[in-house]
């Protein structure tokens, strides 16, 4: 028994080492044939010239959009300075705009970035009340731009359009007939013929199809991180890159999930011609009509009301405020004393600031359950995660919201630290008399700073990329079963 | 011969998995989006007639004249469920007001408009259509002739007596029987849901034939490009691949790929400004002559005391983006002073004298607002929509829109509809001397009677305007259809077998 075990183990080596030769063998084989195909070439056109569209579109807007941010952002600061006159008016008026800043690599997914606000307000836009000056309160303006948009409905040729779609759609079409076409021409069976296990088979026909489908893709990738990495209209940094590497690894992943679908229908099928019309019927439904038909029946759940109405509803809560101060005070000769006032005031804005945050709660609500819905299809998800890694769109602007309430906290204990620490004050914000009349050093008031976390991407990205994995999982080792069991 | 022809054909597309799939997923599809977009015309509907009905009280609530703001809602269109078009998306709620002439951009929009959602588009019957057959054109077309040329059937074929062309019409016709089936079966579907919760006119459903018609039109035009590629190539396997390339190209990249190349005209600011001072002239003239009048003192006395007593307030100003003049001349009165009645003639004279001039100026800057709209808005928009008709995509978006009247065009009525409107409330003013009134200012003498203002109505236009504003790119499409098929039999003829 003894003697025997070295050469056992030796045995194993051999067919381990031959085994992966042969799929090496037929990972060729099959890539050869791509490469001379005419499905190579002109995915490799479609693929070029789709990056290429990307890039010269990204590189003509997006200098302008940094630019109008970084104005915006300044003026604001330099608004806000212009208040630090009195603490006072830092209390009244507020910090002002709040800008959200562009994300460098918007080609990458573009998102809903059109339809959100760039910006929210941090100021005093409502009537004074009875000869008092309103304070500040946050308010998240919205915008519509489709409602003076007459041009017709179109996606941006962002990477998310281009992987979920189109490489999606070049994957169905080299994976179709990689073996029905073989079962049909016969020369499966001679493959089978020799000593390689079906597996080995498998995995070298899928090698074959990853490189082919992988190949015109990073060509284009290529061409078009060259065309926007040599301008000088933009600069990627370190972190820019990294979450680009890790967008292409997505990338891998869906592809991969497409190769895995059209050998599983392959094998499963039979005949090429069927495989083809199974195929791209799947695809029209998971790519095409899911994401959006899921989302419109997701987004029915809760349906937050009107901006209009909301926007009414709001100035009929403000009358109310002021015609029950008027029916307090309106009618007394004298001025109610100063604390009075102040309680009066600040809760009229924290009143308005949580009914705007109200409204923005539902509708993003609603936007989440659509969202959520939606998972089930692969380039739902693929779209999701490129907007997350990106820093783009809905989770973006999530967390953009989140920045901008941190810093009205921040912005509101600035205000009171600074008058407690003035002990000629009363204390009292929000009513000129009742507050610190020293002036404020400019340089001491918190700026907004928008940031975008890596973290924090990760994290909501989590689930996406598990479910995604999922899924490839399911389809390679459905495409295993399918072909182990295929009769020849 | 022909119809022993078209029955092999027929009989042998009818038998195909193919034939099964394509079937049950246009059903599927269709049934559960026309379910959607139902439950979600609904809404729509329920959300108009509140507006209205608040919009109606609202007005009654008003006590004085110049405090009182018209609105008017546009009602969500049913046929939007085949093509939404600019349905959904642009506003449908307008106010009416003598110093100040409705434009389509001026609209707001009740219902809902979360930004949040924004991104996902509705997807309507056309928008399946528009995939799922030209999809299906091109599969059962791919290998008609190049299949049986790779069999060695069409050497067969031919050596009977038959006529080359007759193949083909044999192949075309036998085929779109075949197609025919899931589209109108499909569609009847639709049409079962929707007559179950929505009431349609004889007009609609000769709209819905328009729409068949079309779609019908843009199947065949796909079914003949792939039996053009077929025809062209000598394997099913280059065919297939080239038909799916070319499906690819029309449907995913090209209507995408054209809006994002075309860029939004630079000129678009200068326009804007331009249009802008000429506006702003004409309110600045209207404003001169208010103030002018304010401080004819013989007739008001001291302005400020005049101003204070009615509590005037004033809004001149045009917005940047619609150019839109908002002249507004209103007394906010919620307490009556002492002497409030010396002034009463004095506000008479005053309003008598400004509401007129308001309104012209607001004609006036209207005649250079409708240009400046066109060229800022609709230029661009209707440039895009002619490139995108290099796609068939295009056309048959274009036409469905059109006979559902969810195009431009059809808005345009709407909103044609809401100036008309505007005059109508005009003349209305004028008729009950209602700018020289005691209560276009003040209601202590009881409030205004609303009940007999004219009420706004608005009807769509009828299928023949519909049907006059679809058939140019109906024809483009038959065009197209005649163009390719001759094309077809040409390089049939002249091939070897």
């Amino acid at each position: 028994m003894n003697f025997l075990s070295p050469r056992l183990s030796d045995l194993q080596l051999i067919t381990y080492n031959q085994q992966q030769k042969m799929i090496w063998h037929i990972a060729k084989r099959e890539l050869y044939d791509n490469l001379n195909s005419l499905r190579f070439a002109l995915a490799t056109v479609l693929l070029l010239a789709l990056m290429l569209t990307n890039a010269v579109v990204y590189l003509r807007e997006h200098p302008a959009r940094t630019q109008a941010y970084h104005n915006a952002a300044a003026d604001a600061v330099k608004a806000l300075e212009a208040r630090s006159t009195s603490l006072y008016r830092l209390a009244t008026e507020g910090p002002g705009g709040l800008h959200k800043i562009p994300s460098p690599l918007r080609f990458c997914a573009e998102g809903d970035e059109v339809f959100l606000p760039k910006h929210a307000d941090g100021r005093n836009y409502i009537r004074d009340i009875a000869n008092l000056t309103a304070v500040w309160r946050m308010g998240y303006p919205q915008e519509t731009p489709s409602l003076h948009n007459i041009r017709p409905d179109f996606t941006t040729l962002d990477w998310a359009f281009i992987v979920s779609y189109v490489l999606s759609f070049v994957a169905i079409l080299f994976t179709f007939d990689t073996i029905s076409g073989e079962l049909e021409r016969g020369t499966l069976r001679l493959t089978l013929a020799n000593s390689v296990p079906r597996h080995t088979v498998l995995i070298g026909k899928f090698l074959g199809a990853f490189i082919s489908v992988n190949m015109p893709f990073a060509i284009a990738v290529l061409m078009n991180l060259l065309l926007i990495s040599t301008s000088d209209a933009v600069q990627l940094n370190a972190g820019a890159w990294g979450r680009l590497g890790i967008l292409y690894a997505i990338v891998i992943l869906y592809a991969s999930l497409f190769i895995a679908l059209g050998l599983l229908i392959s094998a499963a099928v039979r005949e090429s011609g069927v495989s083809l019309v199974v195929l791209l019927l799947i695809w029209v439904s998971f790519v095409v009509f899911m994401p959006n038909t899921l989302a419109s029946i997701g987004s029915r759940i809760s349906v937050p009301i009107a901006y209009v109405e909301f926007w009414n509803q709001r100035i009929r809560l403000s009358d109310e405020a002021r015609a029950a101060y008027q029916d307090k005070y309106g009618g007394s000769q004298t001025k109610p004393p100063v604390h009075v006032l102040g309680e009066y005031v600040s809760k009229e804005a924290e009143e308005h600031e949580r009914y705007n945050e109200a409204y923005l709660k539902e509708q993003i609500m609603q936007g989440k359950r659509a969202r959520a819905i939606t998972r089930i299809s692969p380039a739902a998800i693929v779209q999701r995660l490129f907007e997350s890694f990106a820093g783009t769109g809905f989770e973006r602007h999530l967390q953009f919201i989140e920045n901008v309430q941190r810093y009205a906290r921040e912005y509101r204990e600035f205000v009171v630290d600074t008058d407690r620490a003035d002990p000629a004050s009363l204390h009292v914000v929000g009513i000129r008399e009742g507050m610190s009349q020293k002036p404020v050093s400019p340089e001491a008031i918190p700026k907004f700073k928008d940031t975008l976390s890596l973290n924090r991407d990760f994290n909501t990205a989590a689930t996406d990329l598990l479910l995604l994995v999922l899924f490839l999982v399911v389809l390679m080792s459905g495409a295993y079963l399918a072909f182990i069991r295929l009769e020849i | 011969m022909l119809k022993a022809l078209i029955g092999r054909e027929l009989l042998n597309n009818l038998m195909t998995f193919r034939f099964a799939a394509v079937l049950l997923i246009t059903l599927l599809l269709v049934v559960v989006n026309t379910a959607v977009l139902i439950q979600d015309y609904e809404q729509r509907l329920e959300s108009y007639n509140n507006a209205v009905k608040m919009h109606h009280q609202e007005l009654r609530n008003s006590k004085t004249y110049s405090t009182a703001y018209l609105f008017v809602d546009r009602a969500p269109n049913p046929l939007s469920i085949f093509n939404v078009g600019l349905d959904k998306r642009l506003g449908n709620l307008t106010g009416i007001y003598h110093g100040f002439v409705p434009t389509l951009w001026d609209a707001q929009m009740h219902g809902t408009d979360n930004p949040f959602i924004a991104f996902f588009s509705s997807i309507d019957i056309v928008f399946v259509f528009e995939v799922i057959l030209s999809l299906m054109g091109l599969i059962f077309a791919y290998d008609a002739i190049a299949g049986e040329r790779e069999r060695g059937t069409l050497r067969l074929v031919l050596a009977q007596p038959i006529r080359r062309g007759q193949i083909l019409l044999a192949k075309y016709i036998s085929a779109m029987a075949c197609l025919l089936v899931p589209l109108i079966l499909s569609l009847l579907f639709a049409l079962l849901l929707l007559t179950r919760s929505i009431p349609l006119s004889t007009d609609d459903f000769l709209r819905i034939a328009g729409i068949v018609f079309t779609s019908f039109a843009y199947l065949s035009l796909f079914y003949l490009i792939g039996l053009l590629i077929s025809v062209a190539t000598r394997r099913t396997g280059t065919a297939l691949m080239l038909a799916m390339f070319v499906w690819g190209f029309l449907i995913l990249v090209y209507p995408n790929l054209i809006r994002a190349t075309v860029n939004p005209s630079a000129d678009v600011q200068e326009r804007t400004k331009t249009a802008k001072n000429q506006i702003q002239q004409i309110v600045d003239e209207y404003e001169r002559e208010r103030k002018k009048f304010l401080e004819n003192k013989s007739v008001i006395g001291d302005a400020s005391q005049f101003i204070e007593a009615v509590s005037l307030y004033t809004d001149a100003h045009v917005d940047s983006v619609t150019l839109s003049p908002y002249l507004e001349n209103m007394s906010l009165i919620s307490e009556i002073p002492p002497d409030f009645e010396k002034y009463v003639p004095i506000a008479k004279k005053y309003y008598s004298f400004v509401e007129p001039l308001a309104t012209n100026a607001a004609d006036k800057a209207w005649l250079v607002q409708k240009q400046a709209l066109d060229d800022i808005f609709v230029r661009q928009a209707v440039m895009d929509r002619a490139l995108l008709k290099l796609s068939p995509v295009g056309i048959y978006d274009a036409a469905t829109q059109a006979w559902a009247g969810t195009d431009l065009l059809g808005l345009r009525d709407f909103f044609d509809a809401t100036r008309r409107y505007r005059r109508v409330v005009i003349d209305y003013l004028y008729a009950t001397d209602a700018f020289s009134s005691r209560e276009w200012f003040v209601a202590d003498k009881g409030p205004v009677d609303w009940s007999t203002l004219p009420r706004f109505t608005f009807e769509r236009r009828d299928v023949g305007t519909n049907a006059k504003r679809a058939l140019p790119d109906l024809f483009l499409l038959l065009i197209c259809n005649l163009v390719l098929f001759m094309g077809i039999v040409l390089i049939f003829i002249r091939s070897e077998v």
